[in-house]
């Protein structure tokens, strides 16, 4: 090879691999400061949060992962925020929450009733139930008076506890 | 305030990023024999053990550098689809080079340790591949903390052992078994980081709170610090048995640091800086090689035959100048060691100080994108996670190109993702696995933030303080503060018990407030 070649890709080499650190310059800066989406537009908290507002960062149809994820039986609850939050128990058929030992979930916060509510299998899915709670059980921010379905994009609130399913 | 903020998945960036990467590891295997030979390299074959041999025309090693590269980016997008879009293109970049510069010394030495090492990448891609399928939550790793510090122990011990252990280069710090031999030190480093942040997530309120002050610097109780004094001597003692001086440097920095971290007391960095000084007293008045080690850094010329490492890097470095003598065309094969520990030698040879510098901005880049999500953490196990393995990463880049370029005395460590050398692959690796699993965790969107102005989450303990009562103020009566009304992130709570629960309640707009029950002020 030409000693002028040699040299140009010595150079081209160089070059390139300092366009590589510009690049990841570029993407960390575009990166910095995240995307600010409405908190409707995530995807844990339920319908009944907040008057949807149509966002123009993302339709308004869920995703297809969100759909198919909607569509399989959960297979664990986490505790999202709370004294415990991180906590993941497996789902089985049914599960007692609330402060006494007799419960399989017991939730270290004051605001829960000694049986506070039940979360028990169906064919369709998962259903939460309030077990005559003193201060109520809250599925997306509404008090439940029946069993409802919970689903992962729900997010239970029991005291200062948020539990939601994951698939 | 119904905002928050996502950070991007980045996906197609990291997918062009990744193939940049990939392409600039393989034009360094292909510039090397361009240049040599005005041909192309020769043929691949990779021999592992005795009789297993698979070879082909030289483009295999290239499909296969790049078939990995895409295993292991699709791999993590599809458990971790959060997870640092820059972190892998850069590592793999890094490894890129290595394994260019480590073909380009087996041109000299008739070798084939760029075969070996694309061997040890796959099993290192596999172990990889394996922590971020199966891992899935770093918070899992919390629960063993003794388990995790036992194993550090045995891990750091096993060299020690007399069948299993072997010495090499005047270190006892591998193990043989079979025909692979392994420096578990590698693994022991990210298992203590492991066991250190999850005991000091545990323990730091009594570390930093509980004990007595003396000069000024406040000591923990005794049996708090217990399990990690042990540890640390343990590794001390060892590693002293083991005259290896860099792993030792690596290990208490990282406990300092930790310490540090986690009490958020600077007399413990200082304390720390101290012990060093210390400890290099005491290592230069007994060892004899550490006296060596001093002297070659000081005055390497004064004993060419001894210091022919050192000096040669120095010829080597000056050599190649701003801008090297490009891929192959210098003699970076003199400096013994070239390929594990003298690799940025032989980088900064043949790429000159530019290429040498975008290799450390690289490390650095690495570094800070974990400090990034160790700030961004919510939970205290991640943060102190990502920020130790973040320090022993970059102190151990730090501690051997220091050292190879003569800013700090020579300590024997690898340049991670670089050298060749099995075990730092492997281990460098599932340190990275571990690292992608937290930035995934940290980045991705979280229910609880979008609920935070509905949810409260008064602090654990029953006596803080509770927002003033408002008897009239301008909203009419406001009954005692139902616990969802108030709103506060626990993170702040955490950080600041002092902060008031929720900025509506801010004592400096309450003209009307009467009472105020945390702290007992008169009422205004």
């Amino acid at each position: 090879m030409s000693e002028l070649l040699v040299l140009g890709l010595k150079f081209a080499f160089l070059a390139l691999l300092w366009v590589f650190i510009w690049f990841v310059g570029a993407v960390i800066r575009s990166d910095l400061f995240g995307r600010r989406v409405p908190a409707t537009d995530t995807p844990a908290p339920g319908p009944a949060m907040a008057a949807p507002e149509p966002s123009p960062a993302r339709p308004q149809k869920p995703s297809w992962g969100a759909r198919r994820a909607a569509k399989r039986m959960p297979t664990a609850l986490r505790i999202s925020q709370g004294k415990q939050a991180g906590l993941t128990m497996t789902l089985g058929d049914q599960l007692k929450i609330g402060r006494s030992a007799d419960c399989q979930l017991i939730l270290d916060d004051d605001y829960v009733s000694t049986r506070h509510a039940r979360i028990y299998r169906t064919t369709t899915g998962y259903m939460v139930e309030d077990l005559g709670s003193t201060n109520g059980t809250y599925l997306n921010q509404e008090r439940l008076s029946a069993p409802a379905p919970f689903t992962p994009s729900d997010t239970l609130r029991i005291g200062r506890t948020l539990l939601i399913v994951e698939v | 305030m119904s905002e928050v903020v996502v950070p991007r998945k980045r996906t197609g960036a990291s997918a062009a990023m990744m193939l940049f990467a990939l392409a600039l590891g393989a034009g360094g295997y292909v510039l090397v024999a361009l240049n040599q030979n005005a041909a192309f390299p020769a043929d691949w074959v990779m021999t592992i053990g005795a009789g297993i041999q698979f070879g082909g025309p030289w483009f295999v090693g290239i499909v296969a550098w790049f078939a990995l590269g895409a295993i292991t980016w699709g791999v993590t997008r599809w458990r971790l689809p959060y997870a640092d879009p820059l972190i892998l293109p850069v590592v793999f970049l890094l490894n890129g080079l290595g394994l260019s510069m480590i073909y380009r010394l087996d041109q000299a030495d008739g070798l084939r340790s760029a075969e070996l090492q694309m061997f040890w990448l796959v099993l290192a891609v596999s172990a990889y591949c394996a922590v971020v399928m199966l891992l899935r939550d770093h918070r899992r790793l919390q629960r063993y903390t003794y388990v995790w510090f036992l194993a550090g122990l045995i891990l750091l011990l096993s060299p020690l052992l007399p069948v299993l252990g072997k010495e090499n280069h005047g270190a006892r710090i591998w193990i043989e078994v079979g025909p692979f031999s392994f420096q578990p030190a590698e693994i022991a480093k990210i298992v203590l980081s492991v066991a250190f942040a999850a005991y000091l997530v545990e323990k730091r309120d009594v570390l930093a709170m509980a004990g007595r002050r003396f000069a000024g610097i406040d000591f923990p109780r005794p049996r708090d610090l217990g399990p990690i004094l042990i540890a640390w001597g343990f590794s001390l003692v060892v590693l002293v048995f083991q005259k290896d001086l860099g792993t030792t440097l690596l290990f208490f920095g990282l406990f300092v640091m930790m310490l540090y971290v986690a009490t958020e007391r600077p007399s413990w960095a200082i304390l720390g800086f101290g012990m060093v000084g210390v400890l290099g007293v005491l290592g230069y008045l007994f060892f004899d090689h550490v006296q060596t080690r001093f002297s070659s850094w000081l005055n390497p010329f004064s004993d060419y035959d001894r210091n022919l490492q050192v000096i040669s890097a120095q010829f080597g470095f000056a050599w190649g100048g701003l801008f090297g003598t490009g891929w192959g065309m210098g003699r970076p094969y003199l400096t013994p060691l070239a390929k594990n520990d003298f690799i940025a030698a032989a980088l900064g040879e043949e790429l000159g100080l530019f290429g040498l510098v975008a290799v450390i901005v690289l490390f650095a880049l690495v570094v800070a994108r974990v400090l990034k999500v160790a700030l961004a953490s919510r939970e205290p196990f991640g943060k102190l996670l990502a920020t130790g393995l973040a320090f022993v990463f970059a102190l151990q880049v730090f501690v051997i190109v220091g050292g190879v370029t003569r800013l700090l005395p020579l300590t024997g460590l690898t340049t991670p993702f670089v050298s060749q050398g099995g075990s730092s692959l492997v281990s460098n690796y599932l340190l990275l696995g571990l690292i992608l699993t937290i930035t995934h965790q940290v980045r991705r969107p979280q229910a609880e933030q979008a609920d935070a102005g509905q949810v409260v989450s008064l602090s654990s303990d029953a006596t803080q303080a509770l927002p003033a009562i408002r008897t009239h103020g301008p909203s009419g009566v406001e009954p005692r503060p139902d616990p969802a009304s108030v709103a506060s992130s626990p993170a702040e709570q955490a950080h600041d018990p002092a902060t008031p629960a929720s900025p509506a309640h801010d004592p400096a707009d309450a003209p009307t407030q009467v009472v105020r029950r945390d702290n007992g002020e008169e009422p205004r």
